[in-house]
């Protein structure tokens, strides 16, 4: 039983993280070198580092123009080293990611006074002007910024050469536009508008057969998918694959390729019509960004899999029973290669991800992705879907799955609410049959031609288009909802939707250009242009929302399960076993248990969120949460009242009570002699039976159980150190009682084991009788006084029988192993119930300001400070909480004094001071309250601003939806254009292809949000502007390019 | 009352749980569509299928729920076993850590599903072993014949061909040992093939025989379900995929 620990430890993520998201940019760029374990490290808590120095990131506000575009955008840059981002104001219309090391030249240009221009060169031959509109000083700074990024990455520019072979565009733009079209060898593919494809027609038949572009098995070394040798799925010529890519080759030119792509309005058309098959695999790293981690990795893989060689886990054995059930409809998962390259993947991922390993579902992402990339392509795109699309939608809880299933109905109610009531009228659940489709990204829902385009769609755009397509399932079937009545009838509904996706959507319209509209272009177009209302930040924001609930359902279902599983749990009734439960679990997520593996490695390995040595494989190769020696006793001390210090601290302003874990030998004895399968770890199994021991325990048991705990060979007998050290175990129990008298307890019980363990002791084992010296006896007097004796102290010595008789001969001992021993172990209840939520709401109003005094850093801080004050006024006292009796108010206990020689001169100086003045107390204290509520306000207010702000945004957002729901327009697709017969090869135009793209053109309105008038001239004239005077000349050093 | 109409369709949901790859999918096909397919995907969540069953005095239409097996979809498993009328759970007889399994799902289904829930336990893949142990007979008739040929185990080579031989050894579960155990807990017991379709048949016809169909009632009540969905925003007890903790609840309906 594996506990999901990882909850608590989550934290929303940071501006910077979610820039650099927004951005499929990695948070690191860069992995450990092929010697080091090849795992990628997560440091999300540190800035990006490169070598040394440290790079900053920077936000400004910039105009992009790209020589040969009439568009010019406004919008903001963002400095993420290594990468150079740009995001138009309207956030859609104009964005890129530029990694520095695709950047040849930077010139500041000589302009017009006050504007301060950059022209960069890419390596695609690209000229991309940034007029950069902050204040000038703003600018310079920025400037400044960018040359030390730039430099950081000469290393990196040298490996870009070797890299980009690999990928199709560059072979696609630099072999001869049509693979056959011999006479075609001039340069006019570097013109726009050719109309080559057309003229290709007629030449070989090899240009014939390859609807898909150039290419294919044996031809250029670019990275390629499992469909080059066994057949892209759909046919090519009705998906128009050729005048796709055509589409797609002339955008690259304009607009950079692969690692230099920019993203200008006709890519989303083009996205949106799908992708052609040939290009797909390298459009979805690129748009994802798993193409960054590819390039800097480029060892990772190989080594995952050379490394791992032969291994196998419970997910190796998991990947095996499921590779014969992957997309096996698709011809190359019926042979032993497809097979192969898809077990390579999950395995290498599986050992990649250990915390994850594999999960179901997987196997068919996979599946799809091997189809149009290669298997290193695969394996990073796969990262970036587990860790940055699809976070926590495959980890062992799935708590990324079930909290976007809430998200989404969530959504549903608002924007559907009919439909939602009328489920939660019939009590069917909507994520019945929308769970499949986020896990498997709708790949097993429909259709693979129609699955992958909304693949295209999700690693363009992010996961905010799951919601989006699931939305407008509904709402295109809802009619047919508002019917269904249970379960069943809701999922066959859903399916033959599915099975329907590519038959006409208005099949009985008299125009037959409405007619050739299928389903799938409805639903898309339902899903972007009437859900376009769910952004990335209503996912965020719903998400946060209900992360809360969905971890302590989690928690909950875990605890459950863990309790269910238990084989034994003693006299414990069902709630007992509970707080058990509770106070294991607690004591693994405590900070005090600590990361117990990052000895000496001082970067924790991947993984990191969990603590390797706490997990283990069970006997049945199942992962099995068990807790350490040190995590034991921070659980026991949340038990034990003898196994915490409990400092009661009074200074001027509060009393108040510290917890700590109390460290003594005897706690690791309890924890070995619970350590039945001596595993160096327990399992909440061996916790529940060895506290059903000790907690069950009358007189003759606990006498029993505490002689065994220190009988260390179990031989029966105790040897004169262990009697020692049980002494000792008993004198630390007892070291905060007030008053002398368990002490003289302990001391007598001492003397008297050694007169009856002498009389009663095994032959050999007693060499001379131990002087007593009268009653003042104490017992490191004693211990002195038997290590100086000549006696041998590692024999058997003495029985239980004696050591009982030894125990019972003292009233105080007698009930201490009688009562007090036994209610030493008290479960109650760790107030850790719906932890997340009481979490969270400690955020909202009222919270911020608790939070402000919440935080451990703080409560010390505060604590100090007001002992501080306590020990100035002479006000500060400290004693500790007594293990046994129940609180007893320092002051009433009349033989304090008696152990005062026992107390350190700190303490005894605290001691003095007990006698406070209870007003000065409750006075002071009111004080405390008033001095956070300063503290705390101008936080509060701005929280409470953001939340408000946030909310009206949210019920803005949610009438915009509604309205939009309410009044649905005709399809804008309803005005397609000619749908040409497509059997003719010849007839197969581009124009084709933009139809459909105007359709999506006009679905999403006015999307040209370019700079209009005298802004456009400025930079219309930049593209003329001249570098600065005195950089000109062309520089070779890689070192010089940056000329800023 | 539903049983006094005969010409209709009863219709009783029944969960198909245990291990991964199991065959609990192939089952279910085999039991709907008569088919068998080596290469199934893994099921991602849980499949739905129908399928009718015709009893003497009245035609049992199930609603089947087909669960995906691997451990870390356990959590989702109360949204398709809640309300469930019956339970198949089934084991691979050929692996002994798939009972295993399937005893914490018996376990897990006695605490928190329905009350009159029939659970039916089912080793699969029978034609993987040859037939000395299993008797020719449905295993259901067999009340317990099958004792001693768990001894007999240790000599294989009472089967001729070797073949046999190599497969005699892949059964891990005894007969007897799950039999017992279905004993002991009030479970239906059946071995049985989805590859082969012995005793396919059996199961479900057995399962519609025991349920106690004058408490089924005809549809959850609506307030009830009302209240747990509507929850969602005050983020009480609206546990949509993990909510165990209206099973007790629903249980009281009957
Ligand atoms: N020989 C044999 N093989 C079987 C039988 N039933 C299923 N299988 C095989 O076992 C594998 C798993 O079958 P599934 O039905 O998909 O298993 P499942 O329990 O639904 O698995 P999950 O959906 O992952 O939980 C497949 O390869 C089947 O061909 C059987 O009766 N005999
Ligand atoms: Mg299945």
């Amino acid at each position: 039983m594996s506990l999901p620990l990882h909850l608590r430890s989550y934290r929303e993520k940071s501006k910077d993280e979610l820039t650099r998201d927004f951005f499929n940019v990695p948070l690191q760029a860069s992995l450990p070198g092929p010697s080091d374990p090849p795992f990628v490290v997560k440091m999300r808590e540190r800035p990006y580092r490169s070598g040394q120095e440290e790079l900053q990131s920077m936000d400004i506000n910039a105009v992009i123009s790209v020589e040969g575009k009439e568009e010019v955008y406004a919008g903001r840059l963002s400095l993420l080293p290594p990468f150079l981002c740009f995001i138009s104001l309207d956030r859609k219309s104009c964005r890129c990611t530029i990694p520095l090391y695709t950047i040849r030249r930077v010139e500041r240009l000589n302009s017009r006074a006050g504007v301060f221009a950059l022209s960069l060169a890419t390596w695609h031959g690209m000229r991309i002007i940034l007029q950069l509109t902050s204040l000038l000083p703003t600018a310079e700074h920025f400037a400044i910024l960018l040359r030390d990024a730039l430099k950081s990455q000469l290393a990196a520019m040298k490996q870009l050469k070797p890299f980009l072979p690999s990928l199709y565009s560059e072979y696609l733009l630099s072999s001869p536009v049509s693979s056959a079209a011999g006479q075609q060898q001039t340069n006019d593919h570097l013109l726009l508008g050719t109309e080559l494809n057309e003229k290709a027609g007629n030449v070989g038949t090899e240009a014939e057969s390859d609807l898909r572009g150039p290419g294919g098995e044996g031809k250029g070394i670019y990275q390629r998918g499992l469909g080059e040798q066994f057949g892209f799925p759909g046919d090519a010529r009705k998906m128009r694959e050729r005048s796709k890519m055509k589409l797609w080759r002339e955008y690259f030119m304009i607009h950079g390729r692969n690692l230099t792509l920019l993203r200008y309005p006709p890519f989303q058309r083009l996205l949106q019509v799908g992708l052609p098959s040939r290009l797909r695999g390298e459009l979805w790293e690129v748009m994802s960004g798993s193409v960054y981690l590819r390039f800097a990795n480029p060892e990772t893989y190989g080594l995952l899999l050379s490394q791992n060689a032969g291994k196998s886990s419970q997910s190796t054995d998991e990947i095996e029973k499921d590779l014969n059930r992957s997309l096996p409809e698709y011809k190359a998962y019926q042979t032993e290669e497809g097979l192969a390259r898809l077990r390579r993947v999950l395995v290498a991922y599986s050992f990649r991800n250990p915390e994850l390993g594999y999960c179901q579902a997987l196997n068919i992402v996979v599946a799809g992705l091997l189809i149009y990339m290669s298997e290193e392509q695969a394996f990073w795109l796969l990262e970036v879907l587990c860790d940055r699309i699809l976070p926590g939608y495959y980890s062992p809880s799935m708590e990324g799955t079930l909290l976007d299933q809430r998200v989404f109905e969530s959504l549903v109610h608002r924007c559907l609410p009919m439909i939602q009531e009328h489920f939660v009228s019939v009590d069917v659940q909507i994520s019945v049959a929308s769970l499949p489709w986020f896990l498997s990204l709708y790949i097993n829902s429909m259709p693979l031609i129609f699955a992958f385009r909304i693949v295209d769609c999700v690693l363009a755009m992010g996961v905010k288009v799951l919601f989006q397509i699931g939305l407008a399932v509904l709402k295109i079937n809802g009619e047919a909802l508002l019917e269904v009545t249970d379960d069943g009838m809701f999922i066959n509904l859903m399916r033959s939707y599915f099975a329907t996706i590519g038959d006409s959507a208005h099949p009985d319209h008299p125009d037959p250009r409405v007619r050739a509209i299928t389903n799938f272009q409805e639903l898309l177009v339902v899903a972007f242009r009437e859900f376009n209302v769910i952004t990335d930040e209503t996912i965020t924001a719903e998400r946060k929302r209900l992360r809360a609930i969905i971890s302590d359902e989690i928690e909950k279902f875990s605890k459950r399960a863990a309790v269910r599983n238990l084989k034994n749990i003693g006299k414990f009734s069902k709630d007992q076993i509970g707080i058990i439960y509770d106070h294991y679990f607690s004591a693994i997520c405590s900070p005090e248990a600590g990361p117990s593996t990052y000895s000496g490695n001082a970067q924790p390995l991947s993984g990191d969120q969990f603590d390797q040595p706490r997990i283990q494989v069970d006997a049945q190769g199942r992962v099995e949460t068990r807790i350490d020696h040190r995590t034991f006793r921070v659980f026991i001390s949340q038990i034990a009242t003898w196994a915490r210090e409990e400092t009661v601290t009074t200074n001027a302003f509060i009393q108040r009570t510290d917890r700590r874990v109390a460290d003594h030998e005897l706690i690791d004895r309890l924890f070995f002699a619970w350590d039945s399968q001596d595993q160096g770890t327990l399992a909440l199994q061996d916790v529940v039976l060895g506290l059903n021991r000790v907690m069950t325990a009358g007189l003759m048991e606990s006498i029993e159980w505490f002689f065994e705990l220190h009988d260390k060979d179990k031989d029966g007998f105790l040897t004169k150190d262990e009697v020692i050290q049980l002494s000792e175990s008993l004198l630390f129990i007892f070291r905060n009682e007030p008053g002398d008298i368990y002490l003289a307890a302990v001391s007598k019980f001492i003397l008297n084991a050694y007169e009856f363990g002498d009389a009663t002791a095994p032959e050999g084992s007693v060499d001379e009788r131990i002087p007593i010296d009268g009653d003042k006896e104490t017992a490191s007097g004693a211990r002195e006084r038997s290590n100086s004796s000549a006696g041998p102290h590692n024999l058997p010595y003495l029985n239980l029988a004696t050591f009982r008789m030894v125990v019972l001969a003292d009233e105080l001992l007698e009930n201490f192993f009688a009562n007090d021993l036994t209610a030493s172990f008290q479960l109650e209840q760790t107030g850790d119930e719906d932890y997340h939520q009481a979490h969270q709401r400690s955020e909202g109003l009222l919270g911020g300001l608790m939070n402000l005094v919440v935080t451990n850093e703080n409560k010390n801080r505060l604590n100090r400070l007001a002992d501080g004050f306590g020990a100035a006024l002479g006000k500060h006292a400290e004693w500790r909480k007594p293990a046994l009796s129940k609180t007893i108010e320092p002051s009433t206990s009349g033989d304090l004094r008696a152990r005062e020689s026992l107390l350190t001169p700190a303490q005894q100086a605290g001691q003095f001071q007990r006698q406070r003045s209870s007003s000065a107390v409750s006075q002071t204290s009111t004080k405390t309250v008033e001095s956070t509520t300063t503290v705390g306000t101008p936080d509060e207010k701005r929280s409470l601003a953001d939340v408000e702000a946030r909310y009206r945004e949210e019920s803005q957002m949610v009438k915009a939806a509604q309205e939009a729901v309410m009044h649905r327009p005709n399809f804008a697709i309803d005005a397609i254009g000619d749908s040409d017969d497509e059997e003719g090869a010849e007839g197969e135009g581009e124009e084709d292809v933009m139809d459909e793209v105007e359709a999506f053109l006009k679905a999403h309105g006015d999307d040209d949000s370019g700079l209009k008038g005298e802004q456009k001239k400025v930079a219309e004239d930049l593209l003329k502007a001249e570098p600065m005077g005195r950089y000109q000349g062309k520089k070779k050093e890689s070192a010089d390019l940056v000329d800023l | 009352m539903s049983e006094e109409t005969p010409v209709k369709a009863v219709q009783v949901k029944l969960v198909l749980l245990g291990e991964a790859a199991v065959g609990k999918s192939s089952l279910v096909l085999r039991f709907c569509q008569g088919d068998f397919n080596e290469n199934t995907s893994p099921t991602i969540g849980a499949a739905f299928l129908t399928q009718k069953c015709r009893l003497e005095n009245r035609i049992v239409k199930f609603e089947i729920w087909d669960t995906a097996g691997q451990e870390r979809f356990h959590s989702l498993a109360p949204m398709y076993y809640r309300n469930a009328q019956a339970a198949v759970v089934v084991y691979d007889i050929t692996k002994a850590a798939s009972l295993e399994k399937a005893k914490a799902w018996v376990k897990e289904l006695q605490r928190q599903a329905n009350a009159n829930i029939v659970i039916a336990l089912v080793g699969n893949k029978l034609d993987l072993v040859s037939d000395t142990s299993s008797t020719p007979a449905p295993p259901a008739s067999a009340e317990s014949p099958a004792e001693d040929e768990e001894d007999s185990s240790e000599e294989p080579s009472s089967t001729p061909s070797p073949a046999e031989n190599e497969s005699d050894d892949a059964r891990q579960v005894s007969t007897a040992e799950a039999e017992a155990y279905a004993k002991e807990s009030g479970l239906l017991f059946f071995e049985a093939s989805a590859k082969t379709g012995h005793n396919v048949g059996e199961i479900f016809t057995e399962i519609a025989k025991t349920i106690p169909f004058d408490t089924i009632s005809p549809k959850p009540t609506t307030s009830q379900s009302a209240n747990r969905r509507s929850g969602a925003n005050n983020g009480e007890n609206n546990n949509v995929n993990l909510g165990e903790g209206q099973q007790a609840k629903k249980g009281g309906c009957c």
